[in-house]
């Protein structure tokens, strides 16, 4: 017997596809395989010793199984059909948007038809860019709202709000102008069902002379009033952020309990929903924007809990875990 | 921050109102309520203070708030105490610049004991632990007036205190609860010759108030907040002194805060003074002077907010006005441009009085949006078109053999601080990303996949300034190879550019064949179709795998030929679609004696166990 176990465990951890597990199985655990094999020569085996060897080659196929289990779990695995036939019918395919890009374009759809532009910037920033343009100098305790994840500390980062592309579009055009941003943000925290260390934040920003609070909240409830429905309940309440002021702050009625309180709201009737201002003076000069003469507003919100709500979605992680599918045709 | 509504009433006696009417208001102008309960008879308002607002982790602060917004007089706890005619003065010296303003005083024989009930009820609805009265009391007046206050028992250490910075005077430093910290030589301590007493942040045991303590000293102190919002990180230590201390808070507070506290342990804990008043403020706090005209609040709101009512709520806050100039009070250390004025006034007036639907209008301004965003919609709407469904994955990557890193290993840019630190790279390649999702889909036995993901690669370049670079990828994956190359040839026609040349084209990995193109320089290149159509919006479900989809097949016979769509529709209806993943026919077979016609269907079921899913299939597909 003595097959080497430890050649065909190194064989098996070396495998990096499923095909190439389900050979190494075959080739040891098959109906005409290695321990089969050795398993018909027990008779060969002298009286006394066929339980030995018995055992032996049982436990032998024990830990190859286990070795098999373990790789599998580690392994790429292959698309079920691409060993099955292809099929002679089917209903017609169709490819799918990923929820995120939809309600993305969504918000673009209806900012575009008040005239805005859409906006992007990089994802690794400056701290000058994602703080220090947006009013937050060095130690500042607005900093703590955001734990950043840093590539270079404490010049480069992954940006950790959607404002920092607000930084970006100020310092690149001039006034008027109207913009909106779809943005991956990315913040130091655990991953779990109901946090993520990536979020999808959604930004508008306008300047232009003689904008208003009224302007601000009366988009924002427009924004609001088309993802959620016209009855949709908003409060606008102040609010603190360092890169606008006066700020604002929409906390929309809790849908599960109609504002009486409920653990979703965690009692307090209202959820909040983002964050929103007029550019604080700040913020334009360091961009070279005269406050004298422009005014501008900005509101943010995060993408992942609504759409998560919209799609029927229970675990945050979906959208960018791969278990996220679609079904391919159309029934 | 907890706010006791009894409590709150030792500044507003004339507070009346319902306490879900004081929850909404706090809200509304800027300290959001996230709760209110009743606990041991007392009404307790849970508040989330804003960063800015140092004088609101106070109750006196949040009173002087709601004064103005109930246009209630404010009324200060009285006090007992008065400066005393002893000659001694304290032998406290200030080495440190960080120190902004100390006031202390001695008192000498304290009897220290249990506190009264309505302290002990009053620091354990602020969440923390009773230890006796002096030290009770001194928490209590810092969350009336919101500055941190700490006594010192003088037999353990003597009356001559130095407030300096450590300058690797000690390295471990054992608080009053035991723990043992580890000093940096700029952390701000507060010693005697021999050792330190305390840090700005959490006093120590050597010189802690236990029963048998007689002589103190009690200190109310503000310091510089940079260095105890340093001190706070590099000793890892977070205390409700800290987080206010980290605040802008005001110097000329500390008196109330420290008449307070003085009365208070005259009044519960005996003792008499025994050295005359310390007060170190080197160089007083001047607040600003502000320009501000009475018709900005309008012209920032939308709305007409008279000019009368602007100057009232000014006031009414403290501020100081002459003519168009106003000075705000020291208490408010967040007011310092017209625009902080004007927010004043909006929030006072009522921002839910600003209506919610006059949204902007459209106006026709120049098209700004990068030519790359519209090139990813084309792409997007073409992919989708072509049967292929959009992912998204993390960005950060794994260190491991599955990593498909074309610009080199050396190059890969990584994360200094991720706490999921499994994953620390920038991927190089969308390839990557979809490797794992074939993965995925794989432990799920997702049929027939074929998807795409746009997004962000990242790399190092050392020539350029900005080594960090990123640039925008697509990414296909196709179970048939074949079909893939079919398909960017059609991309490639509708988008009038050749997309096999592009770099890096198809890729092999682990037996899987993929397509990527980096996009940012295509939209350079003459001839390409981007027409912008960023309205096109595209609805569609996605579902959230939980469990295998189950593949079952089934031979059915019908004695005349079988219009395939519609056989397949025919067997959709008989399924909850709850349970249908997908339904093919992957065979015909036409037997002639006797003549019958033989469909193999196939079955994809989810949310099903295996059990479950084969009586279903039973049920459509033999009528069981």
């Amino acid at each position: 017997m003595n097959p080497n176990l430890d050649q065909i465990k190194s064989e098996i951890l070396a495998v990096q596809t499923s095909p190439e597990l389900e050979d190494l199985r075959i080739k040891y655990l098959g109906r005409n395989g290695l321990i089969n094999g050795l398993f018909s020569k027990i008779g060969e085996q002298p009286v006394e010793k066929r339980k030995d060897y018995g055992q032996q080659l049982n436990t032998i196929k024990k830990q190859i199984e286990e070795l098999l289990a373990i790789q599998s779990t580690k392994v790429t695995t292959v698309d079920t059909l691409v060993q099955e036939p292809e099929s002679l019918f089917s209903l017609p395919k169709v490819g799918h948007l990923h929820p995120i890009t939809q309600t993305e374009r969504e918000l673009n759809a209806l900012f575009k038809k008040l005239g805005f532009s859409v906006y992007d910037s990089p994802i690794i920033e400056t701290d000058e860019f994602n703080f220090q343009r947006l009013n937050v100098p060095l130690d500042h305790p607005a900093r703590d709202m955001q734990d950043t994840i840093y590539i270079n500390e404490p010049t480069y980062l992954l940006r950790t709000q959607g404002s920092t592309i607000e930084s970006r579009l100020l310092s690149q055009q001039k006034p008027p102008f109207r913009c909106a941003f779809p943005g991956i943000v990315y913040r130091n925290e655990k991953v779990n069902k109901s946090n993520h260390f990536i979020f999808h934040h959604y930004q508008a920003v306008v300047v232009d002379k003689n904008i208003t609070m009224k302007d601000l909240i009366g988009t924002m409830d427009l924004m609001f009033k088309t993802l959620y429905g016209p009855s949709a309940i908003v409060r606008y309440r102040c609010k603190y952020y360092p890169e606008v002021e006066p700020g604002v702050g929409p906390d929309m009625q809790c849908f599960n309990c109609n504002g009486t309180g409920c653990t979703l709201c965690k009692h307090a009737g209202w959820i909040e929903m983002g964050g929103s201002g007029m550019i604080h003076p700040n913020v334009l000069e360091s961009a070279g924007i005269n406050p004298k003469i422009w005014r501008g507003f900005a509101f943010g919100m995060g993408l992942d809990r609504w759409v998560m709500a919209k799609f029927g979605i229970t675990d945050i992680r979906t959208f960018l875990g791969g278990n996220l599918a679609y079904k391919p045709n159309i029934l | 921050m907890k706010l006791i509504l009894s409590h709150l009433q030792q500044f507003l006696p004339d507070l009346s109102y319902p306490p879900e009417k004081i929850r909404d208001d706090l809200s509304m102008i800027g300290h959001f309520c996230n709760y209110y309960e009743k606990v041991e008879g007392e009404i307790v308002f849970d508040l989330d203070i804003k960063v800015n607002r140092g004088d609101c982790l106070g109750y006196y602060g949040l009173a002087r708030d709601l004064s103005v917004y109930y246009n209630l007089p404010l009324q200060l706890p009285n006090t007992i105490f008065s400066a005393t005619n002893t000659n001694y003065e304290l032998p406290i010296k200030v080495t440190s610049p960080d120190v902004t303003r100390i006031m202390s005083i001695k008192i000498s024989n304290v009897k220290v004991g249990s506190s009264p009930d309505w302290l002990i009820k009053f620091i354990k609805l602020h969440n923390i632990n009773s230890v006796n009265n002096l030290v009770d009391l001194t928490n209590y007046a810092m969350f009336l007036y919101g500055i941190p206050s700490h006594a010192f028992d003088t037999t353990k250490c003597t009356d001559n205190i130095i407030w300096e910075n450590n300058h690797g005077k000690t390295t471990n430093f054992t608080t009053l609860d035991g723990t043992i910290l580890k000093l940096y030589p700029e952390n701000l301590v507060i010693s005697n010759p021999d050792k330190v007493l305390s840090t700005d942040l959490v006093g120590g045991k050597n010189s802690g108030i236990t029963d048998t303590t007689t002589d103190i000293i009690i200190e109310v102190a503000i310091y510089n907040r940079v260095r105890v919002r340093r001190d706070s990180k590099q000793l890892k230590t977070v205390t409700e002194a800290s987080i206010r201390l980290e605040k802008d808070l005001d110097p000329d507070t500390i008196p109330l805060g420290f008449n307070c506290l003085a009365s208070l342990i005259l009044k519960h804990c005996s003792g008499q003074i025994s050295s005359s008043l310390f007060d170190y403020y080197p160089q007083k706090t001047v607040p600003p002077t502000i320009a501000f005209s009475s018709n900005k609040p309008s012209q920032y709101s939308g709305i007409d907010i008279p000019s009368e009512y602007s100057f009232e709520v000014l006031k009414h806050l403290g501020c100081t006005i002459s003519d168009s100039l106003v000075t705000p009070p020291s208490i408010r250390k967040d007011l310092t441009l017209e625009e902080d004025l004007i927010e004043e006034v909006v929030r006072f007036w009522g921002y839910n009085k600003i209506p919610t639907n006059q949204p902007l209008q459209y106006e026709k301004l120049s098209d700004i949006t990068p030519k790359i965003l519209s090139l990813i919609e084309l792409l997007k709407d073409n992919l989708v078109a072509l049967g292929y469904d959009e992912v998204r994955s993390w960005p950060l990557v794994q260190d491991n053999s599955n990593s498909v890193n074309p610009f080199g290993l050396d190059n890969i840019i990584r994360t200094q601080n991720s706490i999921n630190s499994e994953f620390p790279n920038l991927r190089q390649s969308l390839i990557t990303s979809l490797l794992e999702q074939i993965a995925q889909y794989g432990r799920y036995k997702l049929p027939k996949t074929q998807y795409f993901e746009i997004g962000k690669i990242f790399y190092l370049d050392r020539q350029q300034k900005n080594p960090y670079q990123e640039k925008y990828s697509v990414a296909l994956y196709h179970n048939n190879p074949d079909t893939l190359i079919d398909n960017i040839k059609t991309l490639s026609k509708r988008l009038s550019i050749n997309l096999i040349d592009q770099k890096p084209g198809l890729f092999i990995k682990n037996g899987f064949h993929f397509f990527e193109i980096y996009l940012d320089h295509l939209v350079e290149l003459p001839g390409l179709i981007s027409t912008p159509n960023m309205q096109n919006v595209i609805k569609n479900s996605a579902y959230e795998l939980t469990s295998q989809i189950i593949t079952l097949d089934a031979n059915v016979v019908f004695s005349e030929k079988q219009d395939p769509q519609q056989l397949l529709q025919t067997y959709v209806a008989k399924i909850n679609p709850q349970y249908l993943w997908n339904l093919v026919i992957l065979d015909v077979y036409e037997d002639s004696a006797p003549k019958q016609f033989k469909y193999t269907v196939r079955a994809y079921y989810y949310n099903l166990d295996d059990k479950s899913a084969k009586k279903l299939h039973q049920q459509v597909f033999s009528g069981e």
